[in-house]
């Protein structure tokens, strides 16, 4: 009764409910600007709020979570440039459709299904949290590598195209995530004793550049060509669409919970890997992947809105964060006089459910203000481009300085951007780098841990991998998903069916 | 027109005074040297705004991450002596030199307040085969090269607790396993991945009180009056009051070279805010022991901690350059 009590103290007080609201609102719009992270904002309401209760500063803190990690889709879909790393698979099939005009549908299934992953996310979280929680604690480092690798894979989907291209592209985006000193040993790595390389290279700023910057440049081939007329017609999703797509939404947002909750991965590994999963399971879509398939939206969005209450687990459960925003937030509640910790459920069980209702309620927040102004956001795809392309670079610069207030990164973004332009050109995806970039230190620091371990005896390595039914689990996975996409599975599949027919 | 020139010429004189009156007169920077919702961040974020009060200015809060600290520290340093930027910092750059890590440490700057200092501790996996100190060093000495350490890199926490076993006891045959702070090493604890971690009291703390993980001795002369059934290391050994008390601490420094009258108020507001109620609530429900000392004391504890520590990774064979070559004498020389 008590529990019920405080999972309402925020409808009932329309304080609170003003602050979610609000903070939900900026947070779309943090969201949606490339380089204006979640992380951000909220390191800086930590000041802001000082002097505040506890209770309204986590309200507002959660809205621009919520509404943030939603926001970052925006910009995927409409602009090609992903507001937020976990909203790069969003825009693979999401700009693919905003081009044949379609941007409204697309922004309404994603806010629709943002909406329903949110959702399961905090079902899990209120209903779950100590299980999940304990299933996570018990991923070793070896499990972590495993699970980066099985990460990797996806490069098999993200390159359309040549697979060599992606392998290649992949590759790069490691090498670039291992430059600077190595938060291990302090030994550089890459930096050609170069200060400036000796804090490696912001991955915030590999993004926007090759995102941003890049697509500038491909614009300005079409400078005279008109903008796509979009048509808003439709907005909100028919209930069909939306049951349609339940039984994958429910799959994906079960991979971002579980991904959220790992301490150490985060949305943007979830979308990946949910992206991934909806490729392998969808038959046949109405349009093929990259080329806008709805199940290509509804995948990242419902994950990564998923790992928001998963990054809620650990947090409160363990005092672990779940991923750099949660650990802003355990900073939060330690400022404001409570002890984060796995004490904190049984010393201020209030908190735990005044947080769940505090989700809940920037869930629907996050409804209303994502189908609300469609039709103005519409409006930025069919600006002319001697417009759209100068507001591309300014927000790019922007976002790529005010990820560490520093010019430098400025320099990388833009260095990137032209880069990324000929991979473009020359068809090598960009994907694959970016996902190396965010993977790369899981494996490295994960492997080395593992290893470590086991006294570097790779025999004792792979005994601790058959003795731990997660791990082996985990390394079928890695084998099965590799093999599907070598030719031989191809070959092997085709003589299977070949030989059913004929006894048939 | 000759109304507007004569306002003008107000405003301009006003400032004038103004500058050389009233420091301050814009807003200051406080760079933070670590990410985020880290310890030092938190400290920093909990005591400025009081400082600032006390002030009567705004100080504007950043963190600048990279190269374990040594991005912000550089930035700091090769900022205007003018008090407009500070460095918010833990005790990590005094070992930069001797690392190899840098060029620079707290010695380019002047400190404006210790703010508090942290206890170590050595806390173990519930499931490990151990409850004491006692017990984990003949276990250690019984099964060389299996017992699993987190470390968090050279010149960390975990390093210098573990030369000064190594000291103290005479060698210490244990697997140390890497991790990028303690936050992710005690999650790595709680799950298995590691059986011993030598932590600040305040980030074990209330994972030994869900009993989630197993305390073993407290690295301090006395038990700490937060845990007062944990033992102190120096009953198991008293080899260690050479070395204790020994800790982390959190400061604030401007580069050498600021004018005295701004060390001054800032050292003041920072000793005003540092005795605010909430704060010192705060510190001491995470086992901090707040010193807030600024000028000479301050001086005279860096140079002490730097001497103490960086002889102590020297004789363990950690470092890459002997501190000799910068200067730093040996303890008691």
């Amino acid at each position: 009764m008590g529990s019920l009590m405080d999972f309402l103290t925020v409808f009932t007080q329309p304080q609170l409910l003003a602050l979610v609201g609000v903070g939900t609102f900026a947070g779309v719009y943090v969201g949606a600007i490339p380089g204006l992270s979640v992380t951000m904002a909220v390191s800086i309401l930590i000041s802001f709020t000082f002097s505040w209760d506890v209770y309204p500063a986590i309200s507002l803190m959660i809205g621009i979570y919520m509404g943030g990690v939603y926001g970052g889709s925006r910009t995927a879909i409409l602009l090609n440039i992903p507001g937020a790393p976990s909203a790069i698979a969003t825009a693979l099939d999401g700009y693919p459709m905003a081009k044949r005009g379609e941007a409204g549908t697309a922004i309404g299934v994603t806010t629709v299904m943002s909406f329903i992953g949110g959702f399961i996310g905090i079902g899990v979280l209120a209903l779950a949290a100590p299980m999940v929680s304990d299933f996570a604690l018990r991923f070793q480092p070896r499990d972590y590598m495993l699970l980066a690798i099985l990460g990797i894979l996806l490069v098999g989907s993200l390159s359309q195209g040549s697979l060599v291209k992606g392998i290649f592209a992949g590759a790069l985006g490691i090498a670039i995530g291992a430059v600077g000193r190595d938060p291990l040993t302090f030994t550089e790595r890459f930096t050609f004793d170069l200060q400036l390389m000796e804090g490696g290279i912001s991955f915030i700023a590999v993004m926007i550049g090759m995102f941003g910057v890049s697509e500038a440049l491909l614009q300005l081939h079409h400078v005279d060509k008109a903008a796509v007329r979009q048509k808003i017609s439709r907005v909100v999703p028919s209930i069909a669409t939306v049951k349609k797509h339940l039984p994958l939404s429910v799959q994906t947002s079960t991979i971002g919970v579980v991904i959220g909750a790992l301490p150490g991965t985060g949305g943007d590994i979830a979308a990946l890997m949910a992206y991934d999963h909806a490729k392998r399971v969808t038959k046949d879509p109405e349009r093929p992947f990259g080329e806008g398939a709805m199940e290509g939206l509804v995948a990242p969005e419902t994950a990564n809105n998923a790992a928001v209450g998963g990054a809620f687990i650990p947090m409160m459960t363990l005092g672990i964060p779940g991923d750099a925003v949660t650990a802003i937030m355990i900073g939060a509640l330690f400022i404001h006089g409570l002890n984060p910790g796995p004490m904190l459920m049984i010393d201020k069980p209030d908190m735990f459910w005044f947080i769940v209702g505090c989700l809940v309620m920037a869930n629907f927040f996050m409804l209303l203000f994502g189908l609300t102004g469609i039709r103005l956001f519409t409006k930025i795809v069919e600006m002319p481009r001697s417009v759209l392309i100068p507001l591309i670079m300014l927000l790019s610069i922007v976002g790529a300085y005010a990820v560490n207030n520093s010019v430098s990164d400025v320099y990388w973004m833009l260095g990137f951007g032209v880069f990324g332009y000929f991979m473009r050109h020359y068809g090598y995806p960009l994907g694959p780098v970016i996902l190396g970039v965010i993977l790369s230190r899981l494996l490295d620091d994960n492997w080395r841990r593992a290893i470590i371990t086991e006294r570097e005896d790779l025999g004792l390595f792979f005994k601790g991998v058959f003795a731990s039914p997660l791990s082996t689990v985990l390394l079928v996975a890695v084998i099965l998903i590799f093999v599907s996409q070598t030719p031989i599975w191809a070959r092997a599949k085709a003589k299977l069916l070949n030989r059913k027919e004929r006894v048939q | 027109m000759k109304r507007v020139l004569l306002g003008a010429l107000g405003a301009i004189a006003l400032t004038a005074t103004a500058a050389v009156a009233e420091y301050p007169e814009k807003e200051i920077q406080g760079i933070i040297q670590w990410g985020a919702g880290g310890s030092t961040d938190t400290v920093m974020r909990s005591v400025t705004p009081h400082a600032e009060e006390a002030l009567g200015g705004t100080i504007v809060m950043q963190n600048m991450t990279g190269a374990v600290g040594a991005i912000a520290l550089n930035h700091v340093a090769g900022s205007d002596a003018d008090g407009y930027t500070l460095l918010m910092g833990a005790e990590n750059p005094m070992l930069y030199k001797i690392m190899g890590l840098g060029e620079k440490d707290y010695t380019a700057f002047t400190p404006i307040s210790i703010l508090a200092r942290g206890t170590p501790m050595l806390v173990a996996n519930n499931d490990a085969p151990f409850d004491t100190y006692s017990e984990m060093m003949d276990y250690i000495k019984a099964n060389p090269g299996t017992v699993r350490f987190g470390s968090t890199g050279p010149g960390g926490l975990p390093s210098v607790i573990t030369a000064m076993i190594e000291t103290v006891e005479g060698g210490l045959d244990v697997i140390a396993v890497p991790y990028d702070g303690d936050g992710p090493a005690l999650t790595g604890l709680q799950g298995g991945a590691i059986d011993v971690m030598p932590a600040v009291l305040g980030a074990a703390i209330e994972g030994i009180r869900a009993g989630n993980m197993k305390p073993l001795a407290v690295f301090d002369t006395a038990a700490s009056d937060k845990l007062p059934d944990v033992p102190a290391v120096v009953d198991a050994n008293d080899g260690y009051n050479t070395y204790l008390p020994w800790g982390p601490f959190f400061g604030v420094f401007v580069p050498k070279g600021t004018p005295e009258d701004v060390v001054a108020k800032l050292s003041a507001a920072y000793a005003e805010g540092a005795k605010n109620p909430e704060f010192i609530e705060l510190m001491e429900g995470r086992g901090f022991t707040l010193m807030g000392i600024s000028g000479d004391e301050a001086e005279a504890f860096l140079s002490k901690w730097q001497q103490g520590t960086a002889w102590l990774l020297q004789d363990a064979g950690l470092t890459k350059m002997s501190p000799e070559e910068f200067g730093i004498a040996r303890p008691g020389e």
